[in-house]
């Protein structure tokens, strides 16, 4: 009985060291994509999920990370901060995932990054651009990874006064947190650059008519309009802009890298041509990294990437580094792999800046061409990045 | 006063203007609001994805090669025949009860959940355009509006117009009046209210949808499109006066000069929060609104 | 004067069909209502089911569940209203959300202190219920809802606009507490358990007694107000009063989820006003059934867990949640329970 009873203990042991063995090594790491699939910011979400699917079906068909694969688990945020904080606890409570990702308004991420302090998990950000995120209410655990409205207004603001013709710019901003920062950010940096503040205005966020605004915008007269709108917002107002005949060759049209992309452009008829913003990203970057990256990516959702898309695509490569440096998915261990890294992307170079956890990303003025963005000039990322405001940690 | 001239003729009259303009589309959606509560009782909450509905079936007709000008034709026709199946189909059922109004504004609301999700999954998630069919600026005394949006303001005048002439003129109008008063005595002349009621959906809804067409080339075509009107246009059927006809177009004017002006001297978003604010007043002062119901001396 | 006369004649005539939810809730009520002995079964149930629930829940599936009883405050709101006064409030959310950004602001800026916190919610919202309420009571049926939307939307877009009070990004940082209960007896928030069973154990006092004080002379004329308020000045009551202790009242229970929801999220947000909160808690107490009390608590959890599941295989959420508003709406009116009390209760008709 004993030798029988002592054989089928060790061929039970030995049957469970194969079992678990093997199960090591394919125990997917767990990533949770919090982000709206539904409502007015769909379309951003669309692309951070494409972004993401791509990047990690890449990284598992090379063999994943350190031979585990990503798992990707989305919910829908429907970009209400109640709502994105339920489903990050669901994500990172139930799912157990290791990693966050994927809130794209700042009132979400700030909520979902104070949900990933309480449950030690790191969240990163590929689409949020409120300063506050990384300054004023910086988290150890939290992380952004594209460029922040200070970047975007200092890289922009640098290039329209050289190269844009008149100096007198008026500011359009929807009138929330985010469009106000903006704002604020494009004023400050055309002050100091030299150019003239000729006024600013702030119609509600989602509003249809900028008719009230355009008898201001015309008493003005400005050479630059720089807008913070963005998806729909933007549409209506370039299309009205063009209506009532304000758009022409003398004035030149600029904004947030959010306010133009691929998901409005088509419906603004030609009223957005010409359109310059600064942003991390464009279709045109020559790196062999992008060259790859796009038709890959149009090849598999037959849409052109944006910025968003790119952003989170990178993002997984950053991931996979960090753990790798890591050695695990311990946060500890990866916060630290993560601060100070330098990864790959389609971008080119981005580093984490360890004070507060921004990535220094080059920035690439774009022009919108038809139905494409054009890239007219380069500002390298040490230039661009603001100051690290964050005192926090 | 040079000064005060200058700035009443460059920066009031425009507004008044643009306003007067978006009024005129405001009147549209909710002359079909005000109709629908009038007769039915019923509260429409999905009446902004009504509109919605216009400006996507603007887009695909134009997609499919139609012309801006049959899309302004078929369109309301169209939205007119889903609002039908609406009220056949959900509010029907639900007229006999008591609580009738509590449970179509529930039932509504269900509806424009379901819409707009719906919308979402044909229609995609990206903005979509219609084609102005009309471009170009017109000089009007130094102030500038687009051609189109004159265009605009001339169909939503005609459309009231001709709204106003059913209503007050026709035997048609007639009955709609005679229904809001007494369903039971129109009923006993052997009209059939089903369809009476079915009409004034069809009418109303296909107002909204004649909105939607008319204002796709300005404000853009996207699922949570129906929201732009909605609010506004139960406040203007609140002032206005819950079924009435005159005191919806009278208040949606009214309305919209409000939030347009004060868009000139406070921030925007107050202005909107300021008409709110009317609405909140009107309810508690007056809650029967400026005019009298229709039908009603 | 005559069509007032029509009016109140007409309405008894479709009182006496048996298809409306009013008439079957009067004959609810007949055996009475929120304290028939089936609904105490089903609220004992409940309790049991609520009691063990976090052994086997996890802590996602409870703070969900303690999320899924602020918001059951919410709907107990709406029920005591509807069910109860006959006044449809769309706009309950307004009393969540304040209680939410006054204790939100108090730990924030002025205090630690649990009780004082609740305090000035509670009274901040006192007050505000009774102006809202005298103002609002006075309007008929639509517009009293209308009224309870509007100030509703008003208040999330005040809170929407001013960036003092943290704007449209709302405020986080809110600290998670211990409540000194007893000299030397604290209670940690921090552990969800005892968080739960804190939250439970409030929401069914709550409950309780707000069956009791329905199940007394007040409720009685409460009801008749609801049935046919022309009449009652007739026996001797003021409706306007007893209509307006009710609304102080429901406004009170909302508060009480609203003031809590910070301390479990850490955050609050112009979006805790809005009109979808408001409607979501209409939606649960009709899927309970209206004017059980225990009903809409149910619904709140029904709901709340349906769509943290639903939401992880589709994003057509929206669809679903439409759906089931309309399948409620049309097809079972009085609810769950009303479902429930047609099957197992008393079944016998009592003639009006």
């Amino acid at each position: 009985m004993s030798k029988i009873a002592t054989i089928a203990k060790l061929g039970v042991a030995g049957a469970f060291m194969l079992a678990l063995a093997p199960a090591q090594a394919a125990d997917p790491i767990k990533v949770g994509v919090v982000t709206p699939l539904s409502g007015t910011y769909a379309p951003i979400g669309k692309q951070v999920r494409w972004g993401a699917e791509l990047a990690v079906k890449e990284i598992n068909a090379a063999g994943g990370v350190n031979g585990r694969p990503f798992e990707l688990l989305f919910e829908d945020e429907e970009a209400n901060p109640p709502v994105a904080v339920r489903k990050a606890e669901k994500l990172l409570q139930q799912d157990k995932v290791d990693l966050l990702t994927g809130t794209v308004n700042s009132g979400s991420t700030l909520a979902v990054g104070q949900v990933a302090e309480r449950n030690d998990r790191i969240l990163v950000t590929t689409v949020s651009y409120a300063p506050s995120i990384t300054g004023a209410q910086c988290s150890a655990n939290v992380f952004r990874v594209n460029a922040n409205a200070y970047m975007q207004s200092n890289a922009l603001t640098s290039w329209l006064i050289k190269n844009a013709p008149g100096k007198r710019y008026f500011f359009i901003g929807p009138d929330y947190e985010m469009g106000r920062s903006t704002v604020s950010a494009f004023q400050n940096d055309v002050k100091r650059l030299g150019g003239t503040d000729a006024g600013a205005t702030f119609p509600p966020l989602g509003a249809k008519d900028f008719t009230p605004y355009i008898g201001q915008i015309r008493a003005a007269r400005p050479d630059v309009i720089m807008t913070a709108t963005a998806g729909n917002d933007t549409v209506r107002l370039l299309t009205q802009l063009k209506e009532y005949g304000i758009l022409n060759d003398k004035l030149t049209l600029a904004g947030a890298a959010g306010a133009v992309t691929q998901e409005n452009l088509g419906a603004m008829g030609g009223a957005g041509e010409g359109f310059l913003s600064a942003a991390g990203y464009s279709t045109d970057i020559d790196t062999p990294a992008n060259k790859k990256f796009v038709p890959t990516f149009k090849k598999e959702f037959q849409h052109d990437p944006d910025l968003f898309a790119a952003d989170t695509y990178g993002l997984f490569y950053l991931f996979k580094q960090a753990i790798e440096k890591a050695g695990s998915t311990d946060t500890a261990k990866v916060r630290a792999a993560m601060e100070d890294a330098a990864w790959e992307t389609p971008q080119g170079t981005k580093k984490i800046r360890k004070g507060d956890h921004q990535a220094v990303v080059d920035m690439v003025i774009v022009k919108v061409r038809g139905n494409d963005f054009q890239t007219v000039g380069k500002v390298p990322g040490e230039e661009a990045v603001g100051p690290d405001d964050c005192q926090k940690f | 006063m040079e000064d005060l001239l200058a700035y009443l003729h460059f920066v009031v009259l425009p507004q008044f203007i643009d306003a007067l303009i978006i009024g005129v589309a405001l009147a549209l959606v909710a002359l079909g609001l005000t109709m629908i509560f009038g007769l039915l009782d019923v509260i429409n909450l999905a009446h902004g994805e009504l509109y919605m509905l216009g400006g996507y079936a603007a887009f695909t007709l134009l997609g499919w090669g139609a012309g801006y000008w049959s899309a302004l034709v078929l369109v309301p026709v169209l939205v007119g025949l889903v609002g039908w199946t609406l009220e056949e189909l959900g509010i029907r059922p639900l007229l006999p009860r008591a609580d009738r109004a509590i449970v179509t504004l529930l039932l509504t609301f269900g509806v424009s959940l379901i819409f707009r999700d719906v919308a979402q999954v044909i229609w995609g998630t990206e903005t979509r355009s219609v084609a102005a069919p009309l471009t170009g600026i017109t000089n009007f005394a130094e102030v500038f509006v687009p051609t189109y949006r004159i265009f605009v303001f001339s169909a939503g005048l005609l459309a009231i117009a001709v709204t106003w002439w059913l209503v007050y003129r026709t035997q048609i109008g007639a009955v709609l009046r005679a229904t809001a008063v007494d369903p039971s005595m129109v009923a006993s002349f052997g009209i059939p209210i089903r369809l009476v009621y079915g009409f004034t959906f069809l009418y109303g809804c296909g107002l909204a949808g004649l909105a939607g067409v008319l204002l796709s080339p300005i404000y853009a075509v996207f699922p949570t499109m129906g929201h732009d009107f909605l609010v506004m246009a139960f406040a203007v059927v609140i002032v206005g006066g819950m079924g009435s006809i005159i005191g919806a177009v009278v208040a949606a004017i009214l309305l919209a000069q409000v939030q347009g002006l004060a868009s000139l001297w406070i921030p925007p978003v107050w202005a909107e929060t300021l008409v709110y604010g009317v609405m909140l007043l009107v309810l508690v002062i007056r809650p029967a609104g400026l005019f009298n119901r229709l039908g009603e001396a | 004067m005559l069509q007032a006369h029509q009016q109140v004649q007409a309405t008894d005539i479709q009182r006496r069909q048996s298809g409306t939810v009013a008439a079957r809730l009067l004959r609810a009520s007949r055996n009475s209502s929120s304290n028939s002995r089936l609904l105490r079964q089903i609220a004992l149930v409940s309790l049991l089911l609520a009691a063990i629930f976090p052994l086997f829940g996890g802590s996602f599936f409870t703070r969900l569940a303690i999320e899924a009883l602020l918001f059951g405050c919410i709907a107990l709101s709406v029920d005591i209203l509807l069910g109860y006064a006959g006044l449809l409030s769309l706009g309950q959310a307004a009393y969540f959300g304040l209680a939410a950004y006054v204790a939100a602001l108090m730990y924030l800026h002025v205090t630690q202190s649990f009780w004082l916190v609740l305090l000035t919610a509670s009274a901040s919202v006192g007050v505000f219920s009774f102006l809202l309420g005298a103002v609002a009571i006075r309007a008929k049926g639509v517009y009293f809802a209308l009224i309870t939307f509007s100030v509703a939307e008003i208040l999330s877009k005040i809170t929407h606009n001013t960036r003092a009070i943290g704007g449209s990004d709302g405020l986080i940082g809110i600290p998670v507490p211990s409540i000194p209960l007893l000299p030397g007896l604290e209670i940690e928030f921090a552990n969800n358990y005892v968080f739960y069973y804190l939250v439970l154990g409030t929401v069914c006092l709550l409950y309780l007694g707000t069956r009791r004080m329905l199940n007394t002379a007040f409720g009685s004329v409460l009801r008749a107000i609801r049935d046919n308020s022309d009449r009652v000045p007739y026996l001797g009551y003021n409706p306007f009063w007893y209509k307006l202790l009710a609304y102080v009242m429901a406004a009170q229970i909302a508060a009480f989820g609203g003031l809590i929801y910070p301390l479990l999220r850490g955050f609050v947000a112009p979006h805790l006003f809005g009109f979808e909160v408001s409607t979501k808690a209409v939606v649960m107490s009709l899927v309970g059934g209206v004017g059980t009390l225990i009903g809409p608590l149910m619904g709140s959890v029904i709901i709340t867990f349906l769509e943290s599941v639903v939401g992880s295989y589709t994003e057509r959420h929206l669809i679903l949640l439409g759906i089931i508003f309309i399948v409620f709406v049309v097809f079972l009116p009085d609810g769950l329970c009303g479902l429930a009390q047609r099957t197992f209760g008393a079944g016998r008709k009592v003639k009006p």
